[in-house]
């Protein structure tokens, strides 16, 4: 498989260092005189081609004709948008992945621009932050359909509003399955009559609003004020 | 009508100027306030403080009743990416993106939009008034690549027919024949007189012949 990264921030390098480890034909197009500099020191010389990635003849140039997938992860969204476009029209590559860096320009990144996937960083960081403010001990252990679920792992605390209902009986939102109880550390693989104990650890997987509704069936009874302070 | 402006440079601030004084509504879109110092101090017109890009910048400056819009910033892709989604989004009737970085034209008209690019048009204008001083453009289409030429016969073409002078040339047709204040379509076998008005219609490399091959029977 060969991809085209267009732009070679901290994205577009990391990218290019993981595609080479798993043994993908990766070019790197880039045309900032002090971000090649860096380039050359991180990744292999010939990963790393200068010229400025949104002219076709530069396209042309590193074999645009011969990719599998374009990477458009510059700083600025009108290129990355640009290079979709081009990328699919002009040279028939299969398959287009954008970086969106200002969350107001995400409504353009689809089939207009022949965007096969957007990827909006701020946006899924801001949503993660959210996640981990608002769901307290429970932890993510990976996203799954680019964060619409996750797999989320979490204790039950003493006191839990949880403890000792039957999950059929629990009330758990719609999304949400809860796939494993570790207890002890024996895992098991619950039913609708099994039900929770204090220090369990259990696995779910949910949707956003699924895990909102568990962290609160897992929550203590009461929030424990911070630092002795009441805030005012 | 009422007309969207997307970049306040120097091409957009002229431009805004031009559309108001010929009595059409504007509103111009600059995502830098000091653009706006660029307008010209008798413009009337709005002028809103925003990302091009910005849908909800778009439809403030009411881009679904526009007639039309033109995107003028000095980044080739801003202007394709907002004229593509104005025209395909929106439907704007008409949609014009200035072309900045002449290598870049071609990724404008990847998105098969009209465009004009004052770099290459400028520098064009200014080689063919160094280079080509006799010869005066008159018509310009497109952007530059077929121009209409005026052309002074010299004495020592007098008498020989226009098929004689334009024959092995191969990018440059005649389109009218001036003389004593008349003109007419000329024919392969129209006899030139010395003083005779001759519009071509030619590409740069053509015209860049004629010149030479007028000259060249002079100096013969």
């Amino acid at each position: 498989m060969f991809v085209l990264i267009a732009g070679g921030g901290r994205t577009g390098t990391r990218l290019a260092n993981l595609l080479l480890a798993q043994n993908y034909k990766v070019r790197l197009v880039e045309h900032r005189r002090d971000v090649l500099t860096r380039l050359h020191q991180e990744l292999p010389t010939e990963v790393v081609y200068e010229g400025n990635s949104v002219d076709p003849s530069v396209l042309e140039a590193v074999g645009i004709r011969e990719a599998h997938a374009m990477a458009a992860v510059t700083s600025e969204d009108s290129t990355n948008l640009a290079l979709c476009f081009v990328s699919k029209n002009i040279f028939e590559v299969p398959r287009t992945i954008a970086r969106v860096n200002n969350p107001v320009n995400a409504w353009l990144f689809n089939d207009k621009f022949k965007v096969d996937v957007a990827l909006n960083s701020a946006d899924v960081l801001a949503h993660l932050i959210q996640e981990e403010m608002s769901l307290g001990d429970m932890m993510t252990i990976f996203k799954i359909r680019r964060g619409h679920y996750s797999v989320v792992e979490e204790k039950v605390p003493a006191g839990a509003k949880a403890i000792g209902i039957p999950l059929k009986d629990m009330g758990l939102a719609e999304y949400c399955v809860i796939a494993a109880i570790i207890r002890d550390g024996v895992m098991t693989l619950p039913r609708g009559d099994s039900s929770l104990q204090e220090n369990d650890e259990i696995i779910a997987v949910a949707s956003p609003e699924g895990a909102q509704r568990l962290a609160e069936l897992l929550a203590f009874p009461v929030y424990p004020v911070r630092n002795g302070k009441k805030r005012e | 009508m009422n007309y969207i402006i997307v970049g306040c440079g120097r091409v957009g601030a002229e431009l805004c100027y031009r559309l108001f004084k010929s009595g059409h509504t504007v509103v111009v879109v600059d995502s830098r306030r000091e653009s706006f110092n660029r307008l010209h101090p008798d413009f009337r017109g709005r002028t809103l403080e925003g990302e091009g890009l910005a849908e909800s910048v778009l439809e403030r400056a009411g881009i679904q009743e526009a007639d039309g819009l033109a995107a003028v910033t000095n980044s080739d892709t801003l202007n394709a990416v907002v004229a593509h989604a104005a025209r395909i989004i929106y439907n704007v009737p008409t949609v014009v993106a200035r072309n900045y970085d002449p290598n870049l034209r071609v990724v404008i008209e990847a998105f098969g939009l009209q465009t004009v690019g004052s770099t290459y048009w400028g520098a064009q204008r200014v080689e063919e008034l160094l280079t080509n001083p006799s010869q005066k453009m008159v018509f310009s289409a497109g952007n530059g690549e077929v121009e209409v030429y005026e052309t002074l016969i010299p004495e020592a073409w007098n008498g020989s027919t226009l098929g004689d002078l334009l024959k092995p040339l191969t990018q440059c047709y005649p389109v009218a024949l001036s003389r004593a204040g008349r003109s007419s379509l000329p024919e392969a076998d129209t006899k030139l007189q010395t003083g005779d008005l001759l519009n071509v219609s030619s590409t740069f490399e053509g015209i860049g012949a004629l010149t030479i091959r007028l000259a060249g029977k002079a100096e013969a």
